[in-house]
């Protein structure tokens, strides 16, 4: 049987579940909404993917990142655990190998990332600021009352163009309302936004930074062709989206356990599709062994602890490794 | 009776010397506990609101103690270095605890510290304890002296290259000296820039050196440079910067720029530090210069642990990988996977 590579990618508002051959092909991608349980959504799309490979090949690595990447991989077994940067960066350079610079808009974070020769040379990521993200976006379609599929082909109909003030969400709505006022058309209120964000994005990321090209635009936000187009006129360059634009941190992660796998020798810690039916529960508790009143995160497969956290001592943590 | 001495700021570099000062003078000191929740939202609570964030911490600890001593010693620092100073903050901070902490108003001992170099034992300085403490001019003689001594074994042991916390350990006698620090060769070693009050609060870092020895890199910082390699390296500029530690930390960071044995800077700040977005920003501009990666990590009260993690680990990864395509050897041991399944 063909060897294939898992990667999941557990963020705040996806998670995405892929499946990868040894040439790093995409056999599977699932992308499931998070809906604040990233162990459920891991499960269902674990089964959605199971249905596309199963019996078929065999699994020889799992790689998870992501903000519950831990948790994750401790359900799942995975041999390699890795930070969205590296995993986003790694997925890059495999499937555009010229790229130079990498915009990654997602959900709830967004980050830039920079290459040279296939390697990061320095990044920023941005997590407290809502205005360069996808949720950005979504609360503004509602507000217009337009799909957010269809936004970026309303920014494309814009005919004139209007300034918004993209700094701060706050700013950018009132300053989208009163635009409305003067009259200007949903198409180019919305064009505007879409430049703002870039504005905004290439500000707070990209500043004091040389930005060279080629340029790669990836992340859940990059299915808008309106803010492609905002990022192609700022800087005056072409900027590709990669076929898997929405699935790259876990494409990512399936590649670097692929690498490992095949670095170290090791045999997968993957604990089967059946990982899928496991009762995983995960809880937590506040620690009152001294004022830092910690919050523990708690993971028990079966009654028993299988993984502790969030212990600013690390007796908890610990207490689970002496196991 | 009994002094206060506040866990915060200062603390990681002069404890030494003040506790053997103490102790030679027969007062009984009282240390406030490791920063904890509680004390920083103690801290918010009672200070100035626009401040930077150890200033706040710091004033939690004072607010920890004060209720149980005579005294809280909060120095007035104003110089150790010629035609340089602390941090205006530093300068005001008896004042500023003197009418934020409730009942500290006539309890604080703050000994002018003008000094034209690190050593901070010079009598005249120490006046106003005379009077307050009740002491004799030759028993304040001979407790500086002592104290002295007793800092510059402590600074001793940083330059052997002992993380500070670890040098306090073995000041204070729970960790007896092991062998020597060893530079883990092949491995990732990443200079630290940051005040001894940042890097060393488990709360305000969270625990960075500790989260990169898990990732299995050497760190230098500051304290482990010699006084006048810091001194040198940014001998070039025209003009010093006026604040005291500022300078280490810029000398520091021009030192590892130059160092060929440091892979990469990782600048630890607390918002809201003036001099800190100076200092960052003329390094961050200097990184193009010396080809080596530059990062600096920003933390205020809401610093989330996950994104300081990430932001390290990529920082790592980044380098690791970047240290094995420029063929070192593979049998070392790197790992561009890190830590892998543990967490
Ligand atoms: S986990 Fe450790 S540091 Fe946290 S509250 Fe409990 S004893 Fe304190
Ligand atoms: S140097 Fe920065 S962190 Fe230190 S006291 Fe001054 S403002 Fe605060």
């Amino acid at each position: 049987m063909d060897k294939v590579y898992l990667g999941i990618d557990v963020g705040s508002v996806s998670t995405n579940v892929v499946a990868i051959d040894e040439n790093n092909r995409v056999l599977s991608k699932q992308y499931i909404r998070t809906n604040g349980q990233p162990l459920e959504s891991v499960k269902t799309g674990i089964k959605k993917l199971k249905n596309d490979i199963d019996g078929k090949y065999k699994v020889a690595g799992v790689g998870t990142t992501g903000s519950g990447r831990q948790l994750v991989g401790i359900m799942i077994g995975a041999d390699v655990i890795k930070n969205e940067i590296t995993a986003h960066a790694t997925a890059t350079i495999n499937y555009v190998p010229s790229a130079n610079t990498i915009f990654e808009i997602g959900g709830q974070d967004s980050k830039i990332i920079f290459l040279d020769k296939g390697l990061i040379t320095d990044f920023a990521m941005n997590t407290v600021c809502a205005a360069g993200t996808g949720s950005f976006l979504d609360h503004q379609a509602e507000r217009l009352g337009i799909p957010i599929q269809q936004f970026g082909d309303y920014a494309l109909r814009a005919q004139r163009k209007v300034r918004i003030a993209g700094r701060c969400t706050v700013f950018a709505e009132s300053d989208m309302i009163s635009k409305q006022q003067f009259g200007f058309s949903k198409e180019e209120i919305i064009n505007g936004l879409c430049e703002a964000l870039v504005r905004n994005y290439i500000n707070n990321l990209g500043r004091g930074k040389k930005i060279r090209p080629p340029y790669v635009f990836q992340g859940g936000v990059a299915a808008n062709a309106g803010i492609r187009a905002a990022f192609e006129k700022e800087l005056g360059e072409q900027v590709t989206v990669p076929e898997y634009f929405d699935v790259m941190g876990a494409l990512g992660s399936a590649i670097l356990s692929k690498e490992y796998v095949e670095h170290t020798g090791h045999t997968t810690k993957f604990r089967g599709f059946e990982a899928a039916d496991i009762e995983f529960t995960p809880s937590s508790f506040e620690c009152s062994g001294c004022s830092n009143l910690c919050e523990v995160i708690k993971v028990e497969i079966n009654g028993e602890t299988a993984a502790m956290w969030g212990d600013k001592c690390a007796k908890w943590t610990n207490s689970v490794k002496s196991i | 009776m009994r002094v206060g001495i506040p866990r915060g700021l200062l603390y990681q570099y002069y404890y030494p010397f003040w506790k053997t000062f103490f102790e030679e003078l027969k007062v009984e000191i009282i240390v406030s506990s490791p920063t904890t929740k509680e004390i920083v939202n103690k801290g918010i609570e009672f200070s100035v609101p626009e401040i930077c964030v150890p200033m706040k911490v710091y004033t939690g600890h004072v607010e920890q103690i004060i209720d149980k001593v005579d005294y809280v010693f909060i120095p007035r620092m104003v110089s150790i270095s010629d035609k340089e100073y602390f941090c205006p903050k530093f300068m005001g901070l008896p004042d500023m605890i003197k009418y934020t902490v409730p009942g500290a108003l006539n309890k604080i001992l703050s000994p002018k510290i003008k000094s034209d170099s690190d050593s901070i034992a010079n009598p005249k300085f120490y006046g106003e304890l005379k009077s307050r403490l009740g002491i004799s001019t030759w028993d304040l003689h001979r407790a500086l002296k002592k104290a002295d001594k007793a800092w510059n074994n402590f600074r001793a042991l940083s330059k052997k290259g002992y993380i500070l916390t670890d040098a306090l350990d073995i000041f204070e006698g729970k960790k007896v000296p092991s062998k020597e620090p060893t530079f883990k060769d092949g491995e990732v070693t990443i200079g630290i820039l940051g005040y001894v009050y940042d890097i060393y609060d488990p709360f305000i870092s969270m625990d960075i050196t500790d989260k990169l020895k898990e990732l299995n890199v050497n760190v230098l910082t500051f304290e482990m440079l010699e006084d006048q390699a810091i001194k040198d390296s940014i001998k070039f500029m025209h003009k010093k910067l006026f604040w005291t530690f500022s300078n280490k930390l810029l000398g520091a960071g021009y030192h590892f720029y130059q160092n060929p044995k440091v892979d990469g800077i990782i600048q630890v700040t607390a918002f809201n530090c003036g001099p800190d977005s100076m200092i960052g920003k003329m390094l961050e501009l200097e990184s193009n210069h010396f080809e080596k990666p530059f990062m600096t990590v920003r933390i205020d009260e809401h610093t989330g642990e996950s994104h300081l993690q990430t932001r390290v680990e990529a920082f790592i990864d980044m380098i690791r990988r970047k240290k094995m395509a420029g063929g070192v050897s593979r049998e070392s041991n790197l790992s561009p996977y890190g830590l892998n399944t543990s967490i």
